[in-house]
């Protein structure tokens, strides 16, 4: 063999030992043995029902078909959860740890990933992982411009959409500053959640994105210097609004889900969601009037994935292994799209599907207030990391004090 | 008479303070080490005082430390002022049984379960303004008023005002025990005072001492509580303690130091706040001294004095207002502004949730049992040894450092426990049974040392006397005398105990590691969520547990003692 | 001035507690009323007083000095009480006990004056400031019938006062206690069980 040849080969070799021996030859056979018996302490964001009864479901399919037992461990803010890794770490528990697979995404995932948290790649081990939609989603690669390196699973997606209440508002307004016009005719009756609330903070960067004309300064890392010439608009647009807003102001929703309460009790005619069948799913369950619907802004609005991470020292890895495999297989995916069980998006490409598969797909049903793909419009990217603190930061030093 | 040496009950003070001890001081440490910069897996390295600065420049903090004192003083002295006008008023009245009945339901619908309930009250969708709509009112629509989460914290100070006021007045009720009210009214009367200054003068002051110790646990109290605070305070910026949970939550890991130093800030407020109030009492005490001795016999508030039954039927009708709509929640179907009654009712929300209840209430009930018993068994042991000593005149020093385990009503919850959470993570003990009854009677035992120990110590030892003399056992007169007389305070100090088991959440999660769902924690993570009707049946069932409780202290010594009517006390 | 006391019955529900009373007390003496346990002697001093609990009730006339009591609410009735518990202020030393009995108006030196009278009267001068707890059985004694008769009061109950003092005490009390109300000219009513306790003016038994 010529010494090209020999390199060629070697370096190949290595390449490919280098990956597998990641988790010393592990094939998949291997793991979904080893995590027969195991039980696996899910956390995740416990407060919604629907979700909850999905859970519930995935963790009775994985019991039957794999023999792994799944704990939900309802959590209300999963940075909570981040903190007791991190207390682990720091205790030298390296293994054995209390947390096997988390529902995270975005500045969590950032936290754990700088602190070393995280098991080392291992997604690409999964099956199911090769129907992800990594080229047209590539939030799934990137969260919140952060690379994602196969640390965490993607879950599912999500968007910034808007739901408004058709029995009052006949025509919803398509950008920031119709928003702004809508909320001068008909004053209070639009909110959101204060920062540094998640969906706070997504509505702020939202119009930020939409009022701003230097928006590839966002996609790069923060630029002090010009910070305060760049959210300009933003706070211009910020004071109009407040004295506007719900409470005039004065008091904030303190999550999401609260302002979807708001909306059923009519003290609000606009909310705002991730889940584009959050309507849907809620007025299936009488917590909506079904007089709602969903819209976007005209040049699109935020997107996201949000995804399922293994820690460095879970006890049960290969049994969460299995269950994050399972959660990404098209029967999980299509079930948790259905606005009837939650409605959650798919992060599955439709193209790397079998027929079969794609057939799951087709027969859930839209959902009487889910918009369709095209309506979602384009999906912008996050901003990076870095401007998000400093826009939380800027904002409670103006508003929060 | 021959008095048996203390012996073998000196372990139970000993067992009592270990208890106490390493726990406090050790989450103390390991809160207070990072607040000064020193927490490695958040890159902090190095002594300082950078997390103090970082506190002290945030922006929020001047309007949530305004929020935090103004509720949590304000809401101690209004309590306290309504506890003792409502016994100045009722005391020897009918309405005074009636109160005493009352405050075990009272007591057993848990903060958060009431706080929920009640914003539901007074929100401008909710039932009080679904009353009067559309007609009278003409909306159809809430109207946009702020009620609950007013920025000046009006709502939280209520909240916690509804939810003080009848504690106290449990204190007071166990505290009028020790006094010879009746008689000492006679003497004021005869002296040919009227009630107003009987009580100010002659009955409150000997009272207060009793009442110090409540009132400071309930100015703690008021001044770091998370879960009210979030569900009916301020959001703009949201209470001290508040933010401080956050900044422990925070994504960016190195905000736990800010966290960590907040912790020791609202430590050494609540510090600060409680020796105010010593302060003030001394202050009070010296100024009133001398008006006392006035020799004016009539008040000119006296007239005042029955609007304190106004105050006490609100706190009944409000309470029972925030239940009933809680209940209403969880039978309903639909039910939309302006509808006075759901539009569609259903029991779907009961019976889908029914069997999902059953593991974390199976875990509430088992924690509050093991901590309500273990501390009733320490506490008891605690008041008959100090007996023992008072007959023999002896004084121990074990005995004397009692007053270390009413330490933790005193500090802020979060103040230690993220300490806590570390030295158990450390040990591998984190997530265990024997962590969680642990940690639960770190904050059960003082509770109930509290409600029982006026009423234990007012026992009448003379049958004791007669009964060693009897059987000549001091066991068998314990067990057979003294307990059975002691039966009804005993068991219903012990509900008391069983109700903080269960109300507690921060402790359970911290300590618990995910490894517990506790119905408190279930209730509070989906009051996060935006399904009211599941609230409502988590809530309810909340409410339920200590209700049990109390009803079984109250019908278990009833029954037991139906044929003895001078037990019916 | 006289205590008197007319067809003064007291009845529990229906149930009457003794036989109709009639008793006269001229000022300065201090009739004794006797019975068995449970026969009403402490009930007959709450009606006087003014102090009946809810379940009694009470008929006949109840007069003092020409004044009728019966509907006239406690404070107003100027009839003071000592009882065999001494019951005094536990929050006040000596001086704001005896203090507190004083009427209104008076200046600090005028009843700092009062006071140490009446203390010497009791042999417990200089006792102004000290804790009640720190006194003896028959200073608190002395110092309760000190504090009733401070607030001049028309009449005075006496609830079995020198039941809880031990004997040799008890001689010197009686006589401590009838001497100082000879001395002020008011009724007494003395209840009690113990036949040695009685005072040198009517005797009553109660059936």
């Amino acid at each position: 063999m010529s010494a090209t040849c020999r390199t060629i080969f070697l370096a190949v070799i290595i390449t490919v030992c280098s990956i597998t021996s990641a988790h010393g030859n592990q094939s998949w056979n291997d793991i979904v043995a080893k995590a027969s018996g195991q039980t696996v302490y899910f956390n995740g964001w416990g407060g919604s029902a629907v979700i909850n009864d999905y859970i519930r479901w995935a963790a009775k399919e994985v019991e039957s078909r794999h023999g792994v037992t799944v704990k939900h461990v309802k959590v209300t803010d999963i940075g909570d959860v981040v903190g007791r890794i991190l207390a682990e770490k720091n205790g030298g528990r390296i293994t054995n740890g209390s947390v096997d697979l988390m529902w995270i995404n975005g500045e969590n995932f950032h936290a754990m990933k700088t602190h070393g948290l995280l098991q080392q790649p291992y997604t690409q081990l999964f099956p199911n992982y090769k129907l992800v939609d990594t080229e047209n989603k590539p939030s799934t690669l990137f969260d919140f411009t952060v690379p994602v390196d196969n640390q965490e699973a993607p879950w599912g997606m999500a968007q910034l959409v808007f739901l408004y209440d058709t029995a009052v508002v006949a025509d919803p307004p398509a950008s920031m500053t119709d928003l702004l016009e809508f909320c001068r005719v008909t004053k209070g009756r639009f909110t959101y959640p204060a920062p540094p609330d998640f969906y706070g903070t997504t509505f702020i960067k939202q119009a930020l994105l939409e009022l701003n004309t230097d928006s590839e300064a966002l996609y790069r890392p923060l630029d002090a210097e010009r910070f305060q010439d760049i959210t300009k608009p933003l706070w211009d647009f910020l004071d109009e609004l407040h004295p506007l807003l719900w409470r005039g102001g004065r008091a904030h929703p303190k999550s999401a889900p609260e302002m979807t309460r708001l909306l059923g009790d009519r003290e609000i005619f606009i909310s705002l969601s991730f889940n584009p069948s959050e309507a849907s799913n809620a007025i299936a369950t009488g917590e909506l009037p079904d007089t709602i619907r969903t819209y976007v802004h005209s040049n699109g609005t935020i997107g996201n994935t949000h995804f399922l991470a293994i820690p460095f020292n879970a006890a049960a890895r290969e049994g969460a292994m299995v269950f994050a495999d399972f959660l990404l297989s098209p029967e999980a995916q299509a079930r948790k799209s259905d606005p009837a069980v939650w409605g959650d998006p798919t992060v599955l490409s439709m193209d790397k599907l079998s027929s079969e598969q794609r057939a799951l797909f087709t027969a859930v049903p839209r959902g009487i207030a889910t918009l369709t793909p095209e309506q979602l419009g384009t999906v912008i990217l996050e901003p990076h990391a870095s401007w998000v603190n400093a826009i939380e930061k800027e904002w409670l030093q103006r508003y929060a004090r | 008479m021959n008095i048996s040496r203390p012996g073998k009950l000196k372990v139970f003070p000993y067992l009592t303070l270990t208890t106490f001890l390493l726990p406090i001081l050790v989450g103390l440490i390991f809160t207070t080490i990072p607040a000064f910069g020193y927490l490695p897996a958040a890159g902090g390295s190095e002594f300082g005082f950078t997390p103090f600065l970082r506190l002290f420049s945030h922006p929020s903090l001047p309007a949530a430390l305004r929020s935090t004192i103004f509720s949590g003083v304000t809401a101690s002295i209004v309590s306290l002022t309504l506890a003792l006008w409502i016994a100045t008023a009722l005391y020897g009245t009918r309405l005074w049984k009636l109160a005493e009945f009352s405050l075990a339901p009272l007591l057993s619908l848990p903060h958060a379960a009431f706080a929920i309930g009640f914003v539901f009250l007074i929100t401008p969708s909710g039932w009080l303004l679904r009353a009067i709509s559309p007609v009278p009112s003409g909306f159809t629509h809430p109207p946009d008023w702020i009620t609950a989460g007013d920025p000046w914290a009006v709502a939280l100070t209520l909240t916690m005002i509804l939810k003080e006021t009848p504690f106290l007045l449990l204190m007071v009720f166990s505290g009028l025990n020790r006094i010879d009210v009746k008689r000492t009214v006679w003497v004021g009367r005869s002296l040919g005072y009227h009630r107003l200054r009987i009580w100010t003068r002659l009955i409150i002051p000997q009272l207060y001492p009793m009442l110090r110790l409540p009132l400071l646990a309930v100015l703690a109290y008021s001044l770091s509580v998370v879960d009210l605070a979030y569900i009916i305070g301020p959001s703009l910026p949201p209470p001290l303690a508040v933010l401080i949970d956050r900044w422990f939550n925070d994504p960016d890991i190195s905000n736990r130091l800010v966290g960590a130093a907040g912790a020791v800030f609202l430590f050494v407020i609540t510090l600060a706040c409680i020796a105010l109030t010593m302060l003030a009492e001394l202050a009070i005490k010296r100024a009133a001294t001398d008006r006392m001795l006035n020799g004016k016999r009539k008040s000119p508030f006296e007239s005042f004095i029955p609007g304190a039954r106004f105050f006490a039927g609100g706190l009944l009708l409000i309470n029972t207002l925030s239940l009933l709509v809680l209940l209403i929640w969880s039978f309903c179907g639909i039910w939309r502004f302006p509808d006075f009654l759901p539009s569609l009712y259903s029991l779907s929300n009961w019976l889908r949730h029914g069997e999902y209840m059953l593991e974390p209430l199976g875990v509430s009930v088992v924690a509050a049992l093991l901590s309500c018993i273990i501390s009733g068994i320490l506490v008891v042991g605690c008041l008959e040894n100090e007996q023992t000593l008072t007959q023999a005149r002896l004084v121990s020093i074990s005995q004397r450092s009692l007053w270390i385990i009413f330490v933790p009503l005193l500090i802020p919850q979060i103040s230690f426990l993220f300490g806590i959470q570390v030295l158990l993570v450390t040990l591998h003990l984190d997530g265990t049974w024997f962590a969680l009854v642990w940690i639960h009677l770190v904050f059960v035992l003082p509770y109930v040392f509290l409600t029982l120990a006026n009423t234990y110590r007012a026992y009448d030892q003379r049958y004791s006397h007669v009964g060693t003399t009897l059987s000549s056992s001091r066991f068998k007169t314990f067990a057979g005398i003294k307990l059975p007389i002691l039966l009804k305070p005993i068991l219903f100090s012990a509900a008391v105990g069983f109700s903080v088991s269960i109300a507690q959440y921060l402790p359970t999660l911290y300590v618990g590691n995910g490894r517990f769902a506790t119905i408190t924690t279930e209730t509070v993570n989906l009051a996060g969520g935006s399904d009211r009707r599941i609230i409502a049946v988590y809530a309810l069932c909340q409410f339920i547990l200590p209700l049990i409780a109390y009803l079984t202290a109250i019908t278990v010594p009833f029954l037991m003692h139906r044929n003895r009517q001078l037990m019916r006390n | 001035m006289s205590l008197i006391l007319q067809s003064v019955q007291i009845h529990l529900g229906s149930t009457p507690l003794f036989k109709p009373l009639d008793l006269s007390v001229p000022a300065g003496t201090i009739a004794t009323v006797m019975g068995p346990s449970g026969c009403g002697k402490s009930t007959l001093l709450a009606a006087v007083c003014g102090t009946l609990d809810p379940g009694f009730s009470l008929t006949g006339t109840i007069s003092l000095n020409n004044r009728v009591l019966n509907d006239i609410a406690v404070e107003h009735r100027k009839v003071g009480i000592l009882f065999q518990d001494d019951l005094l202020f536990p929050h006040l030393d000596v001086f704001g006990n005896m203090a507190f009995a004083l009427p209104a108006g008076m200046s600090t030196t005028a009843k700092a004056g009062r006071i140490a009278e009446s203390l010497a009267s009791a042999g417990l001068t200089g006792f102004e400031r000290r804790d009640i707890a720190t006194l003896s059985g028959g200073q608190k004694t002395r110092v309760s019938l000190l504090r009733a008769l401070l607030a001049e009061p028309e009449a005075i109950l006496l609830d079995e006062p020198f039941s809880k003092l031990d004997e040799e005490l008890r001689s010197s009390m009686r006589a401590f206690v009838f001497e100082h109300i000879h001395q002020v000219r008011i009724p007494a009513l003395l209840v009690t069980h113990n036949t040695k306790d009685s005072a040198d003016g009517t005797f009553l038994q109660l059936r």
